[in-house]
Parts: structure tokens; sequence; C-alpha cells
């Protein structure tokens, strides 16, 4: 794929961005709230739902990758990857899906994404503890879905509307 | 450089449909993991050594299996929840007064016998280990 | 060439996640001490901590037990009455231990109950009900002043007992191969485990996310359930429960935990006894320490009774926290621990708090 240099420019923005909201994540633990192993905002979603609507499915999978390798770089934790990479990738593979019907707005897409997330972060707590113990959790990480991926559209929402007299929104 | 695509900004009636399928997915995976059983697993262990392992879940009704070892018998009752020693034929009876195990992590051991039962695995909202 | 170096650099930087801290879990589970005994850790050190705890409790098996006619509690039994017997600094400084914990229940908990221990047939097959006359003859060896213990600071220790006297350690064994168990982790730089000795448990920092380990309380009175659950990290926590070994004669039930003024199964009004100890600070590998301390005195609070147990309690002189349940039906739990006890709901029991100040 090849990329220009406004484009590569901007991949690297948004994976930085997206960088520093998993770090900031972790000053509002969810987790007092709803006591379940694993449960997160997940705003680095708002950057990967941005990305595949500005950039397209290719450039957002490489800022998802990018963002993914270099975030268990920095925490030292080869486990963070695999949950992280599950998580992403299958919410960006929901969300490009659902992005493409008419009918859905961008709420619906990241709640989708948000779900996704949780099933792919699950599959790789299976993954592993070898067991299926971890999906006890996902009727309540789903429910929760529903209101992170919520937030997660609407902060996404207003980026959007942020940017819409800029030269991303025009030739 | 324009945008691949524009998304809609407001919520629309068919984003109800997202919000539903999570729903459903959710229904399906409570009756599929929290109704089925809890996963746990009982190890009968012989003389220090595993002889069998038994899904719990599994059991629809309770079996009974007979154990032999050291000169005793014992009479092991696993049913989908646990397990408890119903007879033995020990001096002490020490396994037949533990009772029921419910948790991962408790066992009733026949010293005699030198026989076993452990429960592992099981829904994680249980406790980690259980004070003897 | 270029993108060569680049894809290279980026194997190379892969490949240092790999040095870095995984979640790696190791678990065992064997059988030593006359029962089942699982440790599960967490962390690059895991591995090699989990099979060092195996060997260790073996170890300490072949050392202490009093089944064992090569242990060094053997060799102590069979001649240590008739004149000093050489141990192992090792064992020299867990029977100290055991004898100021002897000496500061004022004997509520006595190792050298072991001769009465033997005629209730709790060390062999058959249990039983002793006569009068013979419990009276034995009662007179119990008495852990008889316990003398020298020359650790020379390194030729040697121990000696009274005439007819016996030890067993069997109520501290599981205990210090908690506190062992805890220095192996602690060399092997494990942040995070659980081990379960018989039941002795050690919890060693959080759960792998972050929470902390839930570890249920018996209720001594309906099997399989429970009177609450503690959340604990970095600490010991052991029960001893008369529910935990008993046998039935006439009607009537006898358990294994002995006071030593009676000669009898204790009945203080407790059905069980928790205490709860936090994880070494100092880690001088086999040293007696807070894990065979909560062993010591679950027993010794068994014996004395909810007073002299709350007494003791707020003495301060150790510290500790308990839950005890007693036969009236009500679960005390003492104030520093309140907050870490999740109540059970629907278990019947009545809860209490114990304070520092009576009320």
């Amino acid at each position: 794929m090849k990329l220009t240099t406004k484009q590569l420019t901007l991949c690297a923005v948004l994976t930085a961005l997206a960088l520093a909201l998993s770090y900031v994540e972790n000053f509002l633990p969810l987790s007092l709230a709803v006591p379940l192993p694993g449960v997160k905002l997940g705003l680095a979603n708002i950057v990967t739902v941005f990305a595949l609507y500005a950039l397209g499915a290719g450039q957002a999978f490489l800022i998802l990758i990018a963002r993914c390798t270099l975030g268990a770089l920095f925490a030292g934790n080869l486990n963070a990857l695999l949950f992280s990479l599950f998580g992403g990738l299958s919410a960006m593979a929901v969300m490009a899906l659902l992005s493409r019907s008419k009918h859905l707005s961008l709420y619906g897409v990241s709640i989708g994404g948000a779900a996704a997330h949780n099933c792919g972060q699950i599959a790789a707590a299976m993954l592993t503890l070898g067991n299926t113990a971890p999906l006890y959790y996902l009727p309540l990480l789903l429910g929760v879905s529903l209101f992170t991926g919520a937030l997660t559209g609407f902060a996404a929402g207003l980026l959007f509307r942020a940017l819409e007299h800029t030269s991303l929104r025009k030739a | 450089m324009p945008m691949k695509q524009s998304p809609a900004l407001r919520p629309k009636p068919a984003d109800a449909l997202v919000v539903l399928a999570v729903i459903l997915l959710a229904c399906a995976m409570v009756a599929a993991v929290w109704g089925g059983g809890r996963g746990l697993t009982a190890t009968v262990s012989v003389n220090g050594q595993v002889t069998e392992t038994v899904d719990l879940s599994r059991l629809s009704d309770p079996v009974v299996r007979e154990l032999s070892a050291n000169g005793y018998t014992l009479h092991v009752r696993l049913f989908s929840g646990g397990a408890e020693v119903v007879d033995s034929t020990c001096p002490n009876q020490d396994c037949v007064h533990t009772g029921h195990i419910t948790q991962a992590g408790q066992s009733i051991v026949c010293l005699p016998a030198r026989i076993s039962v452990t429960l592992s695995g099981g829904a994680e909202n249980g406790v980690d280990a259980v004070l003897g | 060439m270029k993108r060569f170096l680049a894809a290279v650099f980026c194997m190379a930087l892969f490949c240092s996640l790999t040095g870095c801290k995984s979640t790696g879990e190791s678990s065992a589970e064997f059988y030593a001490m006359d029962t089942t005994m699982n440790v599960t850790a967490y962390g690059t050190g895991a591995k090699s901590a989990v099979s060092e705890t195996q060997a260790e409790v073996d170890r300490l098996e072949a050392l202490l037990s009093r089944t064992r006619s090569d242990s060094e509690v053997s060799a102590i039994n069979s001649g240590a009455a008739d004149a000093p017997v050489a141990v192992s600094i090792e064992t020299a400084g867990l029977l100290n231990a055991a004898w100021s914990y002897s000496h500061t229940t004022n004997g509520a908990f006595d190792i050298t109950i072991a001769p009465v221990v033997s005629a209730w047939g709790f060390t062999t097959d058959h249990y039983q009900v002793p006569t009068q006359p013979a419990l009276d003859a034995l009662l007179n060896a119990v008495d852990y002043t008889g316990v003398l213990v020298e020359g650790i600071s020379s390194s030729s220790a040697r121990v000696t007992l009274r005439k007819g006297q016996a030890v067993d350690l069997g109520g501290i064994a599981k205990g210090y191969a908690s506190d062992c168990v805890e220095a192996i982790l602690s060399e092997n730089g494990v942040e995070r485990a659980m081990a379960s000795l018989g039941g002795n448990i050690y919890v060693r920092g959080t759960k792998p996310d972050g929470s902390a380990w839930r570890v249920g309380v018996q209720d001594p009175d309906r099997s399989g359930g429970f009177v609450g659950v503690l959340s604990l990290s970095d600490a010991f926590a052991v029960t001893s429960g008369g529910y935990q070994r008993y046998f039935e004669q006439d009607g009537k039930r006898y358990h294994h935990i002995i006071d030593p003024a009676t000669g009898y199964p204790a009945e203080s009004g407790l059905t069980s006894v928790t205490i709860v100890a936090d994880g070494n600070k100092t880690e001088t590998p086999n040293t007696p320490g807070n894990g065979t301390m909560c062993d010591a005195f679950s027993t010794a609070m068994f014996v004395m009774g909810e007073e002299k147990a709350a007494e003791f309690w707020r003495s301060g002189a150790y510290n500790f926290q308990m839950v005890l349940v007693t036969e009236d039906g009500r679960v005390l739990v003492t104030d520093g621990l309140a907050d870490k006890f999740e109540q059970e709901d629907g278990s019947g029991y009545a809860y209490e708090t114990i304070s520092r100040t009576p009320s």
C-alpha cells in the first residue's frame, strides 16, 4: 500500500492519539463501577472508527497494528499484545462491515465495534488460560459494551464534526 | 484529501438492530455458559497418581463411582455441582465426614486408601481457594 | 537493504517483548503431609518456583513427620528423653518458635500433646476414646516447658525432652511449609501466586487481573457452604475446626483438636477459628514466620475459646486478625479484617465485629 506523505503523517498522528487514549483510559477505571476483569472504556476505538471512515480499512489496519505493538512494547507485556490485537482486529472487522451499511449511524457501528472488541478479548483470555472460564464474563461485558460503544461513537462524532471544515473533508 | 466515507453522526433507527443483536448474543452466552453447569471438573487420584478426570458439567444425573485402593473401598457420588463420598470401608470415615465439596480447590481425601477427589475449574465468581 | 534492516530491527524489537513480563501461569497439584496441596504462580519465575515448592514440601515432610522413622522428629521422640539429640538448625528454630507460641498462649498450643493425640488414635487409622487412667498418666507428660533446645548459636543444636514426652509438629508443619514456600517464591521473583497446603493458604500479590484473591471460610455445620469469603493479598490464612477431623462413638462426637489441659477434644464453644496475618517482611529462608504463627494460633485460639482469644488478640502481642465461628451461631470478625470479609447471605449466622476496645 502506497501512502502519500500526508497520509503517512496522519496515520502517525492517529497512532499516537490512540496510544495516548489507551494510556489515559487507565486513569478512568471503569472497573470501579463495573467489577469485571478487563472492562474498560475502549477509547482507542475512537481512532479506529475515525480512521476507518477517513482513511479506509487498509490504513486503519496499519494504525491498529502499530498502536497495539507499541502499546505492548511500552507496557513491557507480551500478553497485552495478544489481548489488544484480538480485541482491536475483531472490532475493526465488525466496524468495517457495519460501516458499509447506509442504514447505520456512527453509534450503531461503534456499539458493534465495542461488542466485537470484548468478544476478541475473551477469545484471547480463553487462549491464554486454556479453558472456557472467561466466557462467564462475556454476557456482562457485552451489556457494558452497549454503553462504551455509544460513548466512543459520541466522541468520534465530535471529532468528525470538529474536522468538518478542514482539509480532511475537502478534495 | 477527501474522507473515504462520511458517517451519519446522528443515531438512526437501524442502530437499534445492532443493540438488539448484542443483547441477543449476550443472552445466548448466558444460556450456553451460565445455565449449563459450572464447568467443574473432578480429578480422582490414587496413590498420588491421577486415575481419572470427570467433567461434572456434563453430568445430567449424579453418578456413583466405586473406588478401591490399598484394601479400602469408597463410593464417590459425582454430580454437576460437586462431589461427596457416600460411604467408605476405611476406619476413620474422615472422607465421609468431609461432606459435599462444591468449589474448585476443595478436595476429599481418604488417607488409608490414599484416594483423593479434587475439584477444579468452575465459575470464576466463586472463590480461588478454600481454607482447610 | 534498508527494508531488510527495518524488518530485522522490527523482529528484534518484537523479540525483546518476549523477555519482558508475561502472565505465564504455572501450577502443580500434589499429595504431601497426608493431604492435597496445590500451588499456582505467575510470571517468568513461576515454573521453577512451582517445581522447587514441591521438592521443598517433600523435604520438610521427610524432616518433620512423626510417622517417618528416619525424620528428625522421630529421632527426637525416640531418644531425646534419655539424652540430647542432635538436630538441624532448621528443626531447632521451628521447635523454638513452637515453644514461644506455647508459652504466649499459656499452653493452649502445646507440641508435647503428642502422646495424648496418639492415644486417641489420630495418628493411626483407628480412632478410639482412651480410658481416663490412661489419659491421666499421659497428661503428666504434656508440658512444653520440658522441651529444651540448645546450641543454635553454636550451630550444633540439640533437643532434650523430659521422660515420657514426645513432640508432634503436625500442628505447625503446614504453616512452616507455607513460610518456606513464600521464600521460594521470593527467590524466584514471583509476584503473584496462591498456595493451598492442605487448606493452609498463602496468597502473594494479587491475581493477574489485579483483584484480591478470594478465600472461602467454610461453614462448620454445612458441608460445601461458607460463612464468608476473605479478599486477601500478601497474606497467610489458616483455619482450625473440629469439623475437619472427628469420629463418633456412642452418639458423641470427638474431634482432633485436643485441649492440652484436659486431654479431651477442646470444648470451648467454637466450631472454627481462622487466623489471618500479613506475608513475611523478612525473607530469610527456612525460618518460621507468619505462616507458622497462623497455624499455631488457629489451634490455640480454638482451645482458648472466644473470650480468651479476643483478649489475646487485643493484647497486641502478635499482629494478626481472626474469624471465629461459635457454637451458638455467630461469626465474629476482628475489626482489622472486617472490610475484607464478605458475609455469606443466607448462611443463618449472626455476624459481629470484635473491636480493639471491649464493648
